[in-house]
């Protein structure tokens, strides 16, 4: 296929500057844009171009060729293997300890993963998985958590010029079981199976699934660095007030179950705001001019006593709370107007409500919730797997030591939740 | 007398084996990896479609993927190559579906009615 690079990004740019784009030079080869595109489409075709077949992959040898260990570390970094850190390397005997955390064949497929929709998709077995796991540096009793998320075929270096930033929640008894961290710190570079289960992710989607390739299959423009575990955390579902459900219940599994869920998103604040209003207030007020990229999905993850508040004030559930958010949040009138042409032009002409909204003037609320599953979400699309709708894109997650009135909130969507059980 | 030879000889290739591995470091030991890569997919390349000598008096469809908010630049690129190749019947169309679904029907429609095709591509 014969390309053209305009200038790059082209979204909401006026037309003036797609014109001076358009007149200019493709930032790739340097040449002039419209005299390529002609001749793109009248250049004859070389003798490769009319070639039809299969495009020539590399051999995939199941050992690499034997070297001392220095060497092996230079050649994984040299490869693009990892992260930009040191890794364990996953000799025979490594690997063979993981697989024994499993019953699944080490030649099972366990799925397969691909940069973007658009790119071609890897797949990957039980013993491939188990050497990323092995280089991440986790323990053989993580293994069947790795192969769950795994399983879901996210990538978690989405390919776009946005950067997008994962997450993963684990529910139910695997997570005491490996000793995973709900407590203090749970968020942070503080315990061996939140971190290294974390840092697997990012070291399957790089190997396993083609994702992570600087100018190819990565483009996010900053990176994000919350790619580096991909916030990898259990639920505190010790910690969750009455008749709170853990996510994974929420989303249609049994208590008893173990199970991972992955979100995407971009961004996490973690804030505290000592006051006298109501927390569950605060939060309300945050959530109203919370701006990020995604702007009509957010994520909740409270501290176990900031839900404890929250339940004080009334709320009886997550879905409580989340409906309270929904419905009590509007959209602050300059975002509001961002991405709605039509409703801008009926303003325009009168017609209600959006007349009077128009009216209200720029520094209001227009009462419209962005977190009600009616309002639109341009950024779905990035979400390969959405399941489990719910009647708002408000997601609440409980975690932390309670040693703080601390919350963190986010644009993350839910994508997908998967059994652990199943890899055991 | 035979099982006392065997322990003396035994006892010497011990020696040599633990003098063989003493006389090599960690770094220098020669250690068996696995491969971390997954199983890349075989890829089918499509030839490409004869290309026109020239694109006077000929058809080409702009194929407008609806990639978010790019609408202002899909209209400037029609009205610019109109201007500026006017001997050309630039037709623009909106592919089915979101930027990343497949549309076969306009794809036949392409292969029945034009000569060439420029499809616009967002990331």
């Amino acid at each position: 296929m014969r390309m053209v690079y305009s200038p790059h990004p082209v979204t909401d740019r006026p037309a003036a500057l797609c014109r001076k784009y358009l007149e200019g030079k493709d930032p790739i080869t340097g040449r002039p844009f419209l005299e390529e595109i002609v001749e793109n489409l009248t250049r004859p075709l070389a003798e490769e171009d009319r070639k039809g077949g299969f495009l020539k992959r590399e051999p995939r040898p199941r050992l690499l060729a034997p070297d001392t260990a220095r060497n092996l570390e230079k050649l994984f970094y040299d490869s693009d293997f990892t992260d930009g850190m040191p890794v364990v390397l996953p000799t025979e005997a490594r690997v063979a300890e993981m697989l024994k955390a499993t019953s699944r064949k080490p030649d099972e497929l366990v799925g397969s993963m691909r940069p973007s929709p658009p790119h071609e998709a890897w797949e990957y077995t039980v013993e491939m998985v188990a050497v990323n796991a092995v280089m991440a540096g986790a323990k053989p009793e993580y293994f069947p958590t790795i192969l769950a998320l795994a399983s879901t075929g996210v990538t978690s270096l989405f390919s776009s010029t946005s950067s997008f930033a994962r997450m993963m929640v684990v529910n139910g008894p695997v997570a005491n079981e490996i000793g995973m961290n709900s407590g203090i710190g749970a968020l942070g570079p503080l315990n061996r199976a939140n971190a290294t289960i974390g840092r697997s992710w990012t070291l399957i989607s790089k190997n396993l699934g083609g994702s992570g390739k600087v100018g190819e299959t990565y483009l996010g423009t900053q990176g994000n660095p919350l790619s580096y575990n991909n916030l990898c955390f259990p639920e505190a579902e010790d910690g969750l007030p009455a008749g709170w459900n853990p996510l994974h219940v929420q989303k249609g599994f049994k208590k008893s179950e173990s199970v991972v869920s992955v979100f995407s998103g971009w961004s996490m604040s973690d804030i505290a705001w000592y006051s006298e209003m109501p927390i569950h207030q605060v939060i309300r007020g945050w959530l109203e001019h919370f701006f990020s990229f995604n702007t009509n999905a957010a994520t909740l993850i409270l501290d176990p006593i900031v839900a404890d508040d929250v339940a004080q004030a009334g709320f009886g559930s997550k879905e409580a709370y989340a409906d309270y958010l929904a419905k009590n949040t509007g959209t602050p009138a300059w975002l509001y107007w961002q991405n709605r042409e039509n409703e801008l032009k009926q303003a325009r002409a009168g017609v209600e409500p959006y007349a009077t909204y128009l009216k209200m003037g720029p520094g209001t609320v227009i009462p419209v919730s962005r977190y009600s599953r009616e309002s639109p979400t341009p950024s779905a699309f990035m979400a390969s797997k959405e399941t489990a709708e719910s009647a708002t894109t408000i997601e609440i997650v409980v975690t932390g030591g309670g040693t703080n009135t601390f919350w963190s909130g986010g644009d993350f969507s839910h994508v997908t939740s998967t059994s652990v059980d199943q890899w055991r | 007398m035979k099982t006392g030879t065997g322990c003396f000889l035994a006892g010497i290739l011990c020696l040599l084996s633990f003098g063989a591995v003493a006389g090599q470091t960690a770094d220098e030991a020669k250690i068996t990896v696995l491969n971390p890569r997954g199983i890349q997919p075989p890829i089918r390349k499509i030839p490409m479609a004869a290309r026109p000598a020239t694109l006077d008096g000929k058809t080409v469809y702009i194929v407008d993927t609806k990639y978010p908010r790019t609408k202002e630049f899909v209209d400037e690129l029609v009205k610019i190559l109109k201007e500026k190749r006017p001997e050309t019947n630039w037709v623009l169309k909106e592919k089915f579906g979101g930027y990343m679904d497949d549309d076969p029907k306009l794809w036949a429609e392409i292969k029945e009615k034009a000569q060439a095709a420029i499809v616009l591509i967002g990331h």
